[in-house]
């Protein structure tokens, strides 16, 4: 049996984790923006510009619309925040430790992962304007679609554990990691993690194309909080990917912890490229994608890993 | 772990929340804001099922409600012909009936509540309830819960066939028509 961390230090790691995996996102995407177009960008310039980013954001003026919901507008970044701290929150970081362990675990980052589609649209919706309410649209399309491949790809992986719990997931990985086991599942969960986290070529909700989507009508520090808050779903969606598929704190020498670590940015470095590499696609392309290619290699993902444990 | 009073703080801060937001539901005057305000209703549910010790099930209701109420309230804004549900309407009619019925349905609940014998068993820890409902799902009710998912795949096949852009009458691209009324009509 599993022994929780301590509250105060399951809070803090959570925290830490988002904020610091935040800040690497920022870095490595300007980072990664000025190779790609081949620009030369001095390292202190690129590690400087999201705190400086930030501070600008924070002393720029807030802008209204008329008649928005303004609970609603305030709650979203807020709700979107905590449904990374409570997907990271399931997170094992060494053997039998979890910021929290629920045996359900697996439904839990689940009902976190639909909810993001709730943030995401009370996002749009409540600043009451044009542009922000066809990203609210989009991303309920978008979330629609790729909703059931996203969680058929990670409930794979909870049949060689034969637990929903995660800390048994990632216990399970100790002899083969699930990439191998189940091949599929990477890629779908990739796929799939970068249109939860509406990032790179499925940005469609906050997407230049829309002048910035759901987002539009932000300004200042409601627009810092809203992509604070989308970082640190990214990191939830990454920490949790490289546990349930690269065998999480498993691996030669380091201690677990720094595994968890390397794992998770190496999927964030995959997501953040992706951004930079390829082009954004169209919203329908998407969803016939997700329906017609997605959903039947997700099932086929799911019988296959069924077939072999039988 | 978790003191026992702290789970009832737990309840009493789920059930409030439960009833007040149920009752916003019929207070706001936006379509949207009302399926927000009957999602957090249920999450709140929810969170007392999880209490209760039915953590899986209390889970998959949070889980499930996050996608219906956002596809409820996109689909009756396009009935209602109100663009993004953020203009004020009335959101209750027929006051007398629906006031009788509820004050039924209260009454009802009451003696239910009141009257009735409830089990005093320890509840099992949430993994064997699990299990047991993974075993009376492929057990027992397996032929009723396989009935119904069949039933619900042919009706989601179905809808699409009927609503998708390569529908029934033609390619929505390109303008579909669709059948004349009388049976032998020519389709233009």
């Amino acid at each position: 049996m599993s022994e929780p961390l301590a509250l105060p230090v399951a809070i803090a790691t959570v925290g830490v984790a988002l904020v610091s995996g935040g800040y690497v996102i920022a870095v490595g995407d300007r980072w990664l923006a000025a190779a790609v177009a081949g620009r030369p960008s001095s390292l202190r310039r690129v590690l400087a510009a999201p705190i400086a980013g930030g501070a600008l954001a924070m002393v720029t003026s807030r802008t209204t619309t008329e008649r928005p919901d303004g609970p609603g507008w305030a709650l979203a970044p807020a709700l979107l925040a905590a449904l990374a701290a409570l997907a990271l929150a399931m997170l094992p970081l060494a053997p039998g430790v979890a910021p929290a362990d629920p045996d359900t675990g697996f439904v839990v980052f689940s009902a976190a992962i639909a909810f993001v589609m709730i943030a995401v649209f009370l996002h749009g919706w409540s600043s009451n304007a044009t542009l922000p309410l066809h990203g609210a649209y989009r991303y309920g399309a978008q979330a629609l679609s790729f909703q059931i491949p996203f969680l058929l790809a990670m409930l794979a992986t909870a049949l060689p554990a034969e637990s929903l719990s995660l800390v048994r997931i990632v216990e399970a990985q100790a002899s083969l990691w699930n990439v191998v086991r189940q091949p599929l599942g990477l890629p779908l969960y990739l796929v799939a993690g970068l249109a939860v986290t509406f990032w790179g070529p499925l940005n469609l909700p906050d997407g230049h194309d829309l002048a910035g989507g759901t987002s539009a009508e932000d300004a200042g520090i409601a627009r810092l909080l809203w992509s604070g808050a989308r970082t640190a779903m990214l990191v939830a969606v990454a920490a949790m990917g490289a546990a349930a598929f690269l065998g999480g704190y498993h691996g030669p020498v380091l201690p677990g912890p720094i595994w968890v670590i390397a794992k998770t940015l190496l999927l964030l470095a995959l997501i953040v490229a992706a951004g930079h590499l390829f082009a954004r696609i169209r919203i329908e392309r998407f969803v016939l994608v997700a329906w017609v290619a997605l959903i039947p290699l997700a099932l086929l993902n799911v019988f296959i890993s069924g077939a072999i444990l039988l | 772990m978790i003191g026992p009073l702290l789970v009832d703080a737990a309840f009493v801060v789920f059930a409030l929340l439960a009833i007040v937001t149920g009752y916003r539901v019929f207070r706001t005057d936006s379509m949207v804001r009302a399926a927000f305000y009957l999602l957090a209703s249920f999450a709140a549910v929810g969170g007392i099922m999880v209490l209760l010790g039915a953590e899986f099930l209390g889970m998959v209701l949070i889980l499930m409600m996050a996608g219906e109420m956002l596809v409820m309230a996109i689909v009756m804004v396009m009935y209602m012909m109100n663009p993004a549900g953020l203009n004020p309407m009335v959101m209750v009619h027929q006051n007398r009936v629906a006031a009788i019925a509820g004050l039924v349905a209260f009454l009802a609940l009451s003696a239910v509540g009141l009257a009735g014998e409830f089990p005093d068993q320890p509840v099992p820890d949430p993994a064997s309830a699990t299990e047991e409902l993974g075993r009376e799902l492929l057990g027992n009710s397996m032929l009723v819960f396989q009935t119904a998912g069949i039933t619900l795949l042919a009706t989601m096949i179905g809808a699409i066939a009927i609503a998708g852009s390569r529908g029934r009458y033609g390619s929505a691209d390109e303008g579909s028509v669709e059948p004349g009324l009388q049976p032998d009509e020519e389709v233009a």
